[in-house]
């Protein structure tokens, strides 16, 4: 489980100050699938990135499994990350240079998982082995990233607007890729967006408006994605 | 159009300095001594007259080619990397209606860097020269040298060289803005269709390297222009360092200091220019993984590891390099002259050297670890 109490974290010095988060507390439980929706500039991001440790806040504790992630050196997170979380980005951050293979390499390698290449299949990418970033279209360069966050084996997945720059209709094949995985692989999702539609699939929806949470939610059933509007 | 960003054109300035410094003084030297040459009578004078005339064509040609060929290798390659960090505004100039050829036409300004270069290598050669010529006729057993200016060494050295180097930026922007506006604008961390299917075939055969021994090797196959400056460093280091001590028996100690002197600049200069494109280059790498959860030294060794090999190609070369041109000017250059002192491979210098080589390396490789510890990984996501 992961649990955040009272976060804090502000930007800029003097007038320029400007309070992203503001005071936040909230638990998210193993295995959950929780989107944290809100409009631009309302902190969904830095609150992500707080809780999966790559920005520390100013005040705050972030709890996963007794452990206060805040208090942890530079060493000592990216060896939290290293056995914890995968992160999936609105931009990809395919590594342009290497074959599909090789980027999702670089999550299983992290594991020690050899059986990687179940995954690219899994994302239907099997046949685009030793294609590079340039030559996939949107939608499977975010299938990629989808199989390098998920060949580390990681307990939580973080996703950063997944789908912000594919269209509909392969938005909806990666969403269900993640879906159905998360269902083989029992992982506990937290997925950051603006998109009211998509909050419709998850189980725990966070609402947040300037910097502050405005509902916590579960829904009562959860859509596929091929079942949201877009 | 602004230059700068990396400091490659400050590097282009003292390359192209140290250049017009040495084929200057050796240049002028010669011109002046030719000039002598009916005064001379004696048949020892005419011997040490006909080894200062070789002495100095060859430092012009194998010293000052040398370094010209680095000047345009390092001209072209920041070019290239001024247009992949400026592709997007260029891409917006080109989508506004703005021809190739007025958009290249801006990038004369890289000329500039070369002119400063020439410029203070060609005033530096004249405030050095009567030291020079002092030295270079020590036993007085030419007649007295008198210092000339030369306004064709003016013209080829300062001039020429800034009106070609100029053109060249002009010409090799005008080709590279050939690309179509819409590869330009694609996000520059995604790769160009026709490169990476040149290299998709040599990809086919799936390795069973590690991921960090595949980014090492990607990352030297990428720029393999940066993996020649890391020789060419390492060469200046090992050949100027053992040929100031080596030569000091054939030489005064102006000469080794100043050739001493010229090989440090010119090493850490393209050293520090070198690795700090390679780290600027790969820091959304170096933050993926450090999201992902490498360690620093995974990114290390993933990031500078693969140049340690090619420093130490660049280091032999170097030291086979010294030893032949001194070899070749004691063999032929003085073969006719008395008293020149034997030369031998001066083992224990090399040892030396290269101890010196390793420690200094591996200090600078200590100082861009650090450098690659401080990126942060917010920066780079906002920067998308």
């Amino acid at each position: 489980m992961i649990e955040i109490k009272d976060i804090s974290k502000s930007y800029g010095s003097g007038e320029s100050r400007c309070n992203v988060l503001k005071g936040i507390s909230l638990k998210i439980n193993d295995g959950d699938f929780a989107v944290i929706l809100g409009a631009s500039g309302s902190g969904k991001s830095t609150l992500m990135n707080i809780m999966s440790g790559l920005e520390k806040p100013e005040s705050g504790q972030v709890i996963y499994n007794d452990m206060d992630i805040t208090e942890l050196s530079d060493k000592k997170l990216v060896e939290f990350r290293k056995e914890n979380t995968g992160f999936i980005f609105q931009q990809y951050y395919l590594l342009p240079n290497m074959n599909v293979d090789k980027n999702v390499k670089m999550g299983a390698d992290l594991a020690g998982n050899k059986d990687y290449k179940a995954i690219i299949d899994a994302v239907g990418l099997g046949e685009k082995l030793h294609k590079y970033p340039s030559e996939l279209s949107g939608g499977e360069q975010q299938r990629v990233s989808v199989a390098r966050a998920l060949a580390k084996k990681p307990k939580i997945l973080f996703l950063d607007e997944p789908t912000g720059a594919l269209d509909e209709q392969t938005g909806r094949q990666v969403l269900d890729y993640i879906c159905k995985l998360q269902k083989e692989y029992g992982f506990t999702i937290i997925m950051v967006t603006h998109n009211l539609n998509i909050a419709e699939m998850a189980k725990t929806v966070i609402k947040m408006n300037s910097g502050k949470l405005s509902e916590i939610y579960t829904n009562k059933t959860q859509k596929t994605a091929y079942e949201i509007g877009w | 159009m602004r230059l700068g960003g990396d400091g490659m054109v400050v590097g282009i300035s003292i390359v192209s300095c140290c250049a017009v410094l040495v084929c200057t003084m050796f240049l002028n030297f010669y011109f002046d001594v030719v000039s002598i040459k009916n005064e001379i009578t004696s048949e020892l004078s005419m011997a040490f007259y006909n080894a200062q005339v070789s002495t100095a064509k060859v430092v012009c040609l194998v010293s000052g080619g040398c370094l010209l060929i680095t000047s345009v290798v390092m001209l072209l390659f920041y070019i290239k990397h001024y247009i992949d960090i400026h592709k997007k505004e260029l891409a917006i100039l080109k989508a506004l209606g703005y021809s190739n050829l007025k958009i290249a036409k801006n990038f004369w300004v890289f000329g500039i860097s070369v002119l400063i270069g020439t410029a203070t290598g060609f005033g530096g050669a004249f405030l050095l020269m009567p030291s020079f010529y002092e030295l270079q006729n020590e036993d007085k057993i030419l007649p007295e040298i008198a210092i000339h200016f030369h306004p064709s060494i003016l013209f080829y050295f300062v001039v020429l060289p800034t009106v070609a180097f100029a053109a060249i930026a002009i010409f090799y922007a005008c080709y590279k803005l050939k690309t179509p506006v819409l590869s330009l604008l694609k996000n520059d961390f995604h790769q160009s269709c026709a490169k990476a299917k040149k290299r998709s075939d040599a990809a086919c055969n799936p390795s069973n390297r590690s991921f960090i021994a595949d980014l090492k090797k990607n990352t030297l196959k990428s720029k393999k222009s940066l993996g020649f400056f890391i020789i060419f460093a390492s060469f200046c280091f090992s050949a100027m360092t053992q040929m100031s001590f080596s030569m000091k028996d054939l030489s005064s100690e102006m000469m080794g200091a100043m050739i001493l002197l010229i090989g440090l600049v010119l090493a850490f200069t393209t050293l520090f220019l070198a690795i700090t494109t390679v780290i600027n280059g790969n820091k959304k790498t170096i933050a993926m993984m450090r999201v992902f959860g490498y360690s620093h030294k995974q990114c290390c060794t993933a990031i500078l590891g693969g140049y340690r090999p090619l420093s130490y190609i660049g280091f032999a070369l170097g030291t086979v390099y010294q030893y032949a041109l001194l070899r070749v000017m004691v063999d032929i250059v003085f073969k006719d002259m008395e008293g020149v002192p034997a030369y031998e491979f001066d083992f224990p210098m090399m040892l030396v050297s290269l101890a010196v080589f390793i420690f200094v390396y591996e200090m600078l490789m200590r100082i861009y670890s650090e450098k690659i510890k401080k990126i942060s990984v917010k920066e780079i996501m906002l920067e998308s």
